[in-house]
C-alpha cells in the first residue's frame, strides 16, 4: 500500500511517541543508531573476524599490567597465607558502619498504586474464601455460596490491577511462561491464575446448581488462599530493602490478619445486605473473626515496629508514615465501636467499613514505606552490616 | 565458587571459564572512559543533567540505571581550609564555642551529612587553578575562602553478576539468564516489566527504565563475549583499572595486587566480592568484583550483601503458610462455635 500524502502513518506514529516520550531535561536519543528502530546487530560479510581482535579475549591480555615489567610492580609475588580475606574481614566484618554511609545504595521498588490496591482486593478475596470454606464446615451452605461470590468479585480486579502496574502490560502472559519456585512473584502469578479459576468454577457450579462440586471448588480456593493472602508478604519480605526484609517473619502474618479481616468484614456487610437478622450465627462468626484478626494485626505490626527499632523510621515518617497512622487510627477507632456499639446494628457496619479501609491504608503504608526504606542510605548500610557474624576470629 | 551448572541456560560444545570484571580503584582515573564506551557500545540514551542527582559531588551521572551500566561515582572528601581552621580557633579560645561556624567535616562518623553539601564543594576551577598557586607558592594557602578538596576518590561501579543473583532469583518471566560465561543478563524480548528485580538487588543494580517500561542493566558486553571481545568499557580503560578476563586468573591477579599494596604501607588495602572464605563471600562471590581502599560504605555498597530471595524467601513463606493454616483455623472455629451455639 502506498501512501502518497505524506510519510507512512508508522512513522507518523513513531514522530508523534518520539515527542511526547521525550522527558523534559533528558535527550533519550541513543548514541548510535535511530530510537524505536530495529537494532543494526547483523555483519555485513558473514562469519567476518573483527578487525584486529585477538581469539580467546587475548585482546585483554594487551594490558601492560600483564607485561613482564609491569606486573611486577603490579602484583606481588609473596604467597597470600590468607591475608587477603583477613583484610576484606577488616574492613566490611564488622557490625557497625564506620563512615558515613554514602548513598545511594539500592533502587527504590517501581511499584505504584496498583500494587497495594492488588494486595487489598487480593486479600480481600483469600479472607472470603476461608469464610466461604468456614460456612461450608458450619453448615450454612446459603452464606457459603455468597461468600464464594464475594471471593469471585474480589479476585477479578487482581489480574488487571497487576498487568496495569507492568512496563510492558502487553507482555503479560509471560508471567505464566515459567514455573519458578525460588521467585515469590512467579508462585503468586500462578496461585492468583489457580486461585481465580477456582473461583470461577464455584460461582459457576454454585449457578448450574452442583453443590458438591461448588463446595469443593470452594474448599480449593480456600486452600490456595493460605497461599495467595501471604505470599504478598514473601514478596515483599525476599527483597534487599530493609524495612521489608528484616520483617520477614511478621510480613506475611500481618498480611494473612489484612486478608481474613478484609475478607470478614466485606462478608459480614454482604450478608448484612442479604436480609439476614443481626443475631444471625454466621454474622456473628464473621464479626468475631473480623475483630480477631484485625487486633492481631494491631498487634503484630507493632511488635514487628519495636523490634525493627532504627530500620522502622520509615514506617513513621513522611507518606508512609500519615498512611500508618490513619489505618492504625482507623483499625482502633473500629475495634473501640465494636466495644462499645454492641446494640446498634448499623454501628457494627461502620465498624467494618473502618475495618476495610484501615486496611486499605495499611497495604499503601507498606508499599510506600519501602520506597522511603531504599531510599535510607543509613539503614540499608545497617542492615548489611548487621548481616556480618560476630568476629570470632580476629585479622590476622 | 561459580554459580550452579543447572542455571546455565545457554550451552556450548567447549566449556568456557567464568569470565568477570576485576575493578582496581587505586589505578582508576575517573576519566569515565568506561561509561561513555559502555553507553555507545549498547547504544544507550544520555541521562541528560539531574539537578534533583547526587547533590555535594561533581558526578552528574548519579547512579547506576537502566540506562547506565557503567557508572563511575565520585567520592569527594572536603576539609576545612586555614583560614576557616584559624577563625574556628580563635572563636575557641575565646571561649564562643557557640558561635563555631558550620565547618565541612564528613570524614568521620556523627558528620552533619554523609556526605559534603553542594555549597562546601570547591569550584573545580579553583581547585585547579589552587593547585598551581600552591606550587608557586611553596604549597601555602590556595587562595580561597571555602573549604578545600581533601580526597576525591574515583569507583567504577558495574553490574556484580553475582553468583547467587537476587534478580535472577526474583524475574518471574524467566528473562534473567545465567549465560555460559556465567554472567547474569535480561533478556530484552521476554522482560515485561514486573519491576520486582529491582528492589531485589541488593547492590542496586538492576533497574526499570520509565521510557522503555523494562528492566536493563550490564550483559557483560555479552555479544561481544560472544565474539571473543573483551568488554567495551574494559577495553576503553586508559589505566586498565577496569580488568576483564577468566575470573579465577583475575583473582590471583587481584590478590597479588593486594599484598602489593599492603608492601607499600597501604593496609586498608582489600577485594570486595574475590578472595573471602566460604561464609564470608558476598552473594555466593561475585563475578565482577573490585579491589577498595576504604569501607563499602564510601562507595554505596553493603559490607554484607546474599540474594534476598535465597536469604528470606524460606523463612517468609513458612511464617506466611503457618499464618494462613491458623486463620482458616480461626475461621472454621469462629463459625462452627457461633452455629454450635445458636443449635443448642
Amino acid at each position: 500500500m502506498s501512501h502518497p500524502h505524506g510519510p507512512p502513518p508508522e512513522e507518523v506514529i513513531r514522530r508523534r511517541e518520539r515527542a511526547r516520550e521525550q522527558p523534559p531535561g533528558r535527550d533519550i536519543t541513543p548514541a548510535v543508531g535511530t530510537r524505536g528502530m530495529p537494532a543494526r546487530w547483523r555483519r555485513a560479510v558473514e562469519g567476518a573476524s573483527v578487525a584486529l581482535a585477538r581469539p580467546a579475549w587475548g585482546d585483554a591480555r594487551w594490558s601492560y599490567l600483564y607485561g613482564r615489567e609491569g606486573a611486577a610492580r603490579y602484583g606481588s609475588d609473596r604467597p597470600a597465607d590468607g591475608e587477603v580475606a583477613a583484610a576484606a574481614r577488616r574492613m566490611r566484618g564488622g557490625r557497625e558502619v564506620p563512615v558515613p554511609a554514602l548513598g545511594p545504595f539500592i533502587n527504590p521498588p517501581v511499584w505504584t498504586w496498583e500494587v497495594p490496591v492488588y494486595f487489598w482486593f487480593g486479600g480481600m478475596a483469600t479472607g472470603s474464601s476461608f469464610a466461604a470454606l468456614a460456612a461450608d464446615v458450619a453448615g450454612d451452605y446459603q452464606a457459603a455460596a455468597l461468600a464464594r461470590k464475594v471471593t469471585l468479585a474480589a479476585v477479578l480486579p487482581c489480574a488487571p490491577l497487576l498487568i496495569l502496574d507492568l512496563g510492558r502490560p502487553l507482555r503479560f502472559l509471560h508471567m505464566l511462561r515459567i514455573f519458578k519456585p525460588r521467585s515469590a512473584m512467579s508462585m503468586g502469578a500462578w496461585c492468583l491464575v489457580a486461585f481465580t479459576n477456582g473461583a470461577v468454577a464455584a460461582v459457576g457450579a454454585d449457578l448450574l446448581e452442583r453443590p458438591r462440586l461448588a463446595r469443593t471448588a470452594g474448599a480449593a480456593t480456600g486452600v490456595l488462599g493460605t497461599y495467595l493472602g501471604s505470599y504478598t508478604g514473601v514478596l515483599l519480605a525476599a527483597t534487599a530493602v530493609p524495612v521489608w526484609a528484616r520483617s520477614r517473619a511478621y510480613l506475611p502474618a500481618i498480611f494473612m490478619c489484612t486478608a481474613a479481616a478484609t475478607g470478614a468484614a466485606a462478608n459480614r456487610l454482604a450478608l448484612a445486605a442479604t436480609g439476614r437478622p443481626p443475631g444471625d450465627p454466621s454474622r456473628q462468626a464473621l464479626g468475631v473473626l473480623e475483630t480477631l484478626a484485625m487486633a492481631c494485626e494491631l498487634v503484630l505490626s507493632g511488635v514487628n515496629e519495636r523490634r525493627l527499632g532504627r530500620l522502622a523510621e520509615s514506617l513513621e515518617h513522611d507518606t508512609p508514615g500519615r498512611w500508618f497512622s490513619v489505618a492504625k487510627w482507623t483499625v482502633r477507632g473500629g475495634l473501640a465501636l465494636r466495644l462499645a456499639g454492641r446494640r446498634a446494628p448499623w454501628l457494627q457496619h461502620v465498624t467494618s467499613g473502618l475495618f476495610l479501609a484501615g486496611a486499605l491504608a495499611f497495604r499503601m503504608g507498606w508499599v510506600g514505606a519501602g520506597r522511603s526504606s531504599a531510599h535510607d542510605d543509613e539503614a540499608v548500610a545497617l542492615m548489611a552490616r548487621r548481616k556480618a557474624r560476630p568476629l570470632g576470629r580476629e585479622p590476622v | 565458587m561459580s554459580a550452579a551448572p543447572t542455571e546455565i541456560a545457554v550451552r556450548r560444545e567447549e566449556p568456557v571459564p567464568r569470565m568477570g570484571f576485576f575493578t582496581d580503584t587505586t589505578t582508576c582515573i575517573g576519566c569515565k572512559a568506561c561509561e561513555v564506551a559502555c553507553k555507545q557500545w549498547n547504544d544507550l540514551p544520555a541521562d541528560g543533567w539531574r539537578p534533583e542527582g547526587r547533590g555535594g559531588s561533581y558526578d552528574y551521572t548519579g547512579r547506576l540505571s537502566a540506562s547506565t551500566w557503567r557508572h563511575v561515582r565520585f567520592v569527594e572528601t572536603v576539609k576545612p581550609s586555614p583560614e576557616q581552621q584559624r577563625a574556628a580557633q580563635e572563636l575557641l579560645a575565646q571561649g564562643r564555642v557557640g558561635a563555631l561556624p558550620d565547618l565541612p567535616a564528613t570524614a568521620g562518623p556523627g558528620g552533619p551529612a554523609p556526605g559534603p553539601r553542594d555549597e562546601e564543594l570547591p569550584s573545580l576551577v579553583e581547585v585547579a587553578e589552587g593547585i598551581t598557586a600552591s606550587a608557586r607558592l611553596g604549597g601555602e594557602g590556595s587562595g580561597a575562602d571555602g573549604a578545600l578538596l581533601d580526597r576525591w576518590a574515583f569507583f567504577s561501579d558495574v553490574c556484580k553478576h553475582c553468583t547467587n543473583a537476587g534478580c535472577l532469583d526474583a524475574c518471574p518471566t524467566g528473562a534473567l539468564i545465567r549465560t555460559e560465561f556465567q554472567t547474569v543478563i535480561v533478556q530484552p524480548d521476554i522482560c515485561n516489566g514486573c519491576g520486582y528485580c529491582i528492589p531485589s538487588c541488593p547492590f542496586g543494580v538492576i533497574d526499570r527504565d520509565p521510557y522503555d517500561g523494562r528492566a536493563a542493566k550490564c550483559t557483560l558486553c555479552y555479544d561481544r563475549l560472544e565474539d571473543g571481545l573483551e568488554p567495551a568499557c574494559a577495553k576503553a580503560c586508559p589505566t586498565d583499572a577496569i580488568q576483564f578476563g577468566p575470573r579465577d586468573e583475575l583473582v590471583e591477579q587481584a590478590e597479588r595486587r593486594v599484598l602489593a599494596l599492603h608492601e607499600r604501607g597501604l593496609d586498608g588495602a582489600y577485594l570486595y566480592g574475590a578472595g573471602d572464605e566460604p561464609g564470608e563471600q558476598l552473594a555466593g562471590d561475585l563475578g565482577a568484583f573490585f579491589l577498595l581502599t576504604e569501607p563499602p560504605e564510601r562507595f554505596g555498597l553493603p559490607a554484607q550483601a546474599e540474594s534476598p530471595a535465597q536469604e528470606n524467601g524460606p523463612t517468609a513463606t513458612a511464617a506466611g503458610l503457618a499464618a494462613g493454616t491458623v486463620a482458616v483455623a480461626a475461621a472454621v472455629a469462629s463459625f462452627v462455635v457461633t452455629h454450635h451455639r445458636r443449635r443448642r
